[in-house]
């Protein structure tokens, strides 16, 4: 089962691959790893339209909620390899 | 010849599965804590009792030497050896060094060798020994980017991100570093705002040593003024100054358990900085003051500045003498109050004044020189002093409305 | 001659730096401790180095007043050695800045810093086959402890320039 949503609307815990991110964040983002074809994770969400906490790659950054909504994740929980994919 | 990004993460992503094996990751006890100091339901209680256990580390501390070890020591056996040992009562040069021959306790004695010696000394050294002691455990324990998270929602209601709460912590330490830290902050508007919020309402270590032990009953009251007007300000400055505001991206590195050398080796150059920096300063201050009186320049300034500070501030019009200190040193300027017959409400408002009508010149030079970086000195220049004004002018002024209000001026 | 040390925020470049020079300065576990150079000596081999610290950074496109100190210090100073900082637990992205770096054409070597947490985390990098690929020296280090630093100032001299056209051709045809 699959389904492709924003980060943003990724729950706790929730994991998938990063299928596309957007022009304008997109290049800010390579640098860190944060790339389409990424497993990533959502670790929390804050509250009141807080910050998002994701790990890639054992690699554990914080985003600003409208910068998640241009994040497009495949959801997928089953257990994926930390690998690169 | 340059590679483009997706190319390069080709070649990398083939480099790694050639070179790189994963195995298999175990959850420790800090990678658990790691995650739950960043989950709101945990998170929250959690930098409460933070801040509050450092909090109370920081009084203990402080006040142990202070209280027991300092105060006794120059109350009782410097400040009336030197009064009596000093040659030359009654001349300028001991008004100077010594200051009131009858003052009983070394705050307000007023000397370089009487309070300048025991400000420094005896009030300030201790505050900053605890306080960066806090802040460097904040720091290497790499707590600092999970604040950072927390806070994020409500500094983003003013124009800034969760990040903007590292500049805010050492700025508790001195303002200097915390100016220059705003580097980190994406954009000319986050930047400027923060300069100007932090060098205004964020007093530092050694101003928040003396206010703890002078005046501890006022000193909750003090802060939050202080910290009301950070978030006035703030949401004002964010309306007013064109620019952009982008969210938080920052990485949340792991847990790390403080090495004892690392701390150790921190703590040592701050204190031998305090040496070189601050006691010159502190001491310089207190001359300066005494010089001033002596030339009648204080009573002068005092006497024309009178409308402003009894009228508007409510305040007496001597706080002028801690004022021009507090150019040098904000600790010295707090401690120098103690000498001027007032009450506790103007006591409260001089702190206040004291805190906000401008930065010491140390800050100050830091703000100029990062301008020349953000946007031109004029600009930033011209931008801080006119806030600088407006804030000092309004939040003093609304502070005396405030007690009249209340009816306890 | 200049020795850079450049690479993501909270990495150990100021750690590495102390190692390098005897120098004292902050080190702290979040990004953006340094946010201006400060610059050491170091001898080697009877040459002496200038070795600078710089503020952290995640690509060569600068996004804030500390990268740009970063990227204003690399484009100063003339032909000198960059060691690329790494933070072995994140290879892949350290990799990502060494590359931008090494297709600028410098002389580049790595520091593959916090080793020690790679091990903890059962992390296990092939060192040999990496500098084999790379053709630059790749050094495993752990500042806080000064393993690995003895090694690294023994390979500066070897820092290397790649032939990016060469090295894209070896890695597709891995
Ligand atoms: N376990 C471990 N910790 C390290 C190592 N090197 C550095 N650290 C720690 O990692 C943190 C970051 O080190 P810094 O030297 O301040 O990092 P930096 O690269 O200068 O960071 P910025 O100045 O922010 O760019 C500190 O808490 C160091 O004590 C290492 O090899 N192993
Ligand atoms: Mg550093």
């Amino acid at each position: 089962m699959t389904d492709t949503k924003k980060l943003s609307e990724l729950d706790y815990g929730e994991k998938g691959v990063i299928k596309k991110i957007n022009r304008s964040l997109k290049d800010q983002l390579l640098g860190r790893g944060i790339r389409e074809g990424k497993t990533i994770r959502m670790d929390t969400k804050q509250p009141i339209n807080g910050p998002v906490v994701i790990t890639i790659d054992r690699s554990t950054t914080s985003l600003g909620l409208n910068l998640a909504k241009d994040i497009f994740v495949e959801v997928n929980n089953g257990d994926t390899s930390n690998g690169s994919s | 010849m340059n590679l483009d990004p997706e190319e390069r993460w080709r070649l990398i992503d083939k480099v790694a599965r050639e070179t790189v094996e994963y195995g298999t990751e175990r959850s420790t006890i800090r990678s658990v804590l790691a995650e739950l100091t960043v989950k709101p339901l945990t998170g929250i209680p959690f930098a409460l009792a933070v801040l509050y256990g450092f909090w109370g580390f920081f009084d203990a501390f402080a006040g142990f030497f202070t209280d027991g070890f300092f105060v006794p020591l120059f109350d009782d056996h410097w400040l009336p050896w030197i009064q009596e040992a000093f040659p030359l009562k009654g001349s300028w040069l001991y008004y100077i060094l010594v200051g009131d021959p009858e003052a009983i306790n070394s705050f307000e004695a007023l000397g370089m060798l009487t309070s300048g010696f025991f400000v420094a000394i005896g009030v300030v050294l201790p505050a900053i020994v605890a306080f960066y002691l806090v802040i460097t455990i904040l720091e290497d324990s790499g707590y600092m980017p999970r604040l950072a998270v927390l806070v994020d929602t409500v500094l983003h209601k003013i124009g800034l991100h969760g990040f903007a709460i590292v500049p805010m912590i050492l700025s508790l330490g001195c303002n200097v570093p915390g100016v220059a830290s705003t580097r980190t902050l994406e954009t000319k508007k986050q930047r400027f705002m923060m300069m100007i919020l932090l060098s205004v309402f964020i007093p530092c270590g050694a101003q928040l040593g003396v206010m703890l032990s002078l005046i501890p009953e006022y000193f909750g009251y003090i802060m939050l003024y202080l910290v009301t007007g950070f978030f006035v300000f703030g949401w004002l400055l964010n309306k007013l100054i064109p620019g952009r505001s982008p969210e938080i991206i920052t990485d949340v590195p792991p847990l790390r358990t403080p090495t004892l050398t690392n701390v150790g080796r921190k703590l040592w150059v701050k204190v031998k900085g305090f040496f070189t920096n601050a006691i010159p300063f502190v001491l310089l201050g207190v001359g300066l003051v005494n010089l001033l009186y002596l030339g009648g320049v204080i009573s002068w300034i005092a006497n024309s500045l009178e409308p402003l500070f009894t009228g508007w501030f409510g305040i007496p019009k001597e706080t002028v003498a801690p004022l021009i200190a507090g150019f040098l040193r904000k600790d010295l300027a707090v401690a120098q109050l103690s000498a001027i017959d007032m009450s506790g409400f103007q006591l409260i408002t001089s702190v206040v004044i004291i805190s906000i009508y401008f930065p010491c010149i140390a800050t100050f030079s830091m703000i100029i020189k990062e301008g020349r970086k953000s946007g031109g000195v004029i600009k930033v220049l011209s931008g801080s002093l006119l806030t600088l004004a407006t804030v000092v002018f309004l939040w003093g002024g609304l502070l005396h409305l405030i007690g009249i209000l209340l009816g306890v001026t | 001659m200049a020795i850079l040390l450049m690479g993501h925020p909270n990495v150990g470049k100021s750690a590495v730096f102390n190692r390098l020079t005897g120098a004292n300065i902050t080190e702290s576990n979040y990004p953006g401790t340094t946010v201006d150079f400060t610059e050491g000596y170091t001898y080697i081999d009877g040459k002496e180095y200038k070795v600078i610290d710089v503020p952290g950074t995640f690509s060569t496109d600068p996004k804030d007043e500390a990268e740009k100190v970063a990227l204003d210090i690399l484009a100063e100073h003339d032909d000198p050695i960059v060691v690329v900082v790494i933070d072995s637990t994140k290879i892949e992205r350290g990799l990502y800045l060494a590359f931008e770096i090494m297709e600028r054409g410098y002389r580049t070597l790595i520091a593959l810093n916090m080793w020690d947490d790679a091990e903890k985390h059962d992390l296990r990098i092939d060192v040999v086959r990496l500098e084999e690929i790379l053709r630059v020296p790749v050094v495993p280090t752990v500042a806080i402890s000064g393993k690995g630093i003895s090694t690294l100032v023994e390979k500066v001299p070897a820092a290397n320039r790649v032939d990016i056209e060469d090295l894209r051709e070896k890695v597709t045809n891995l």
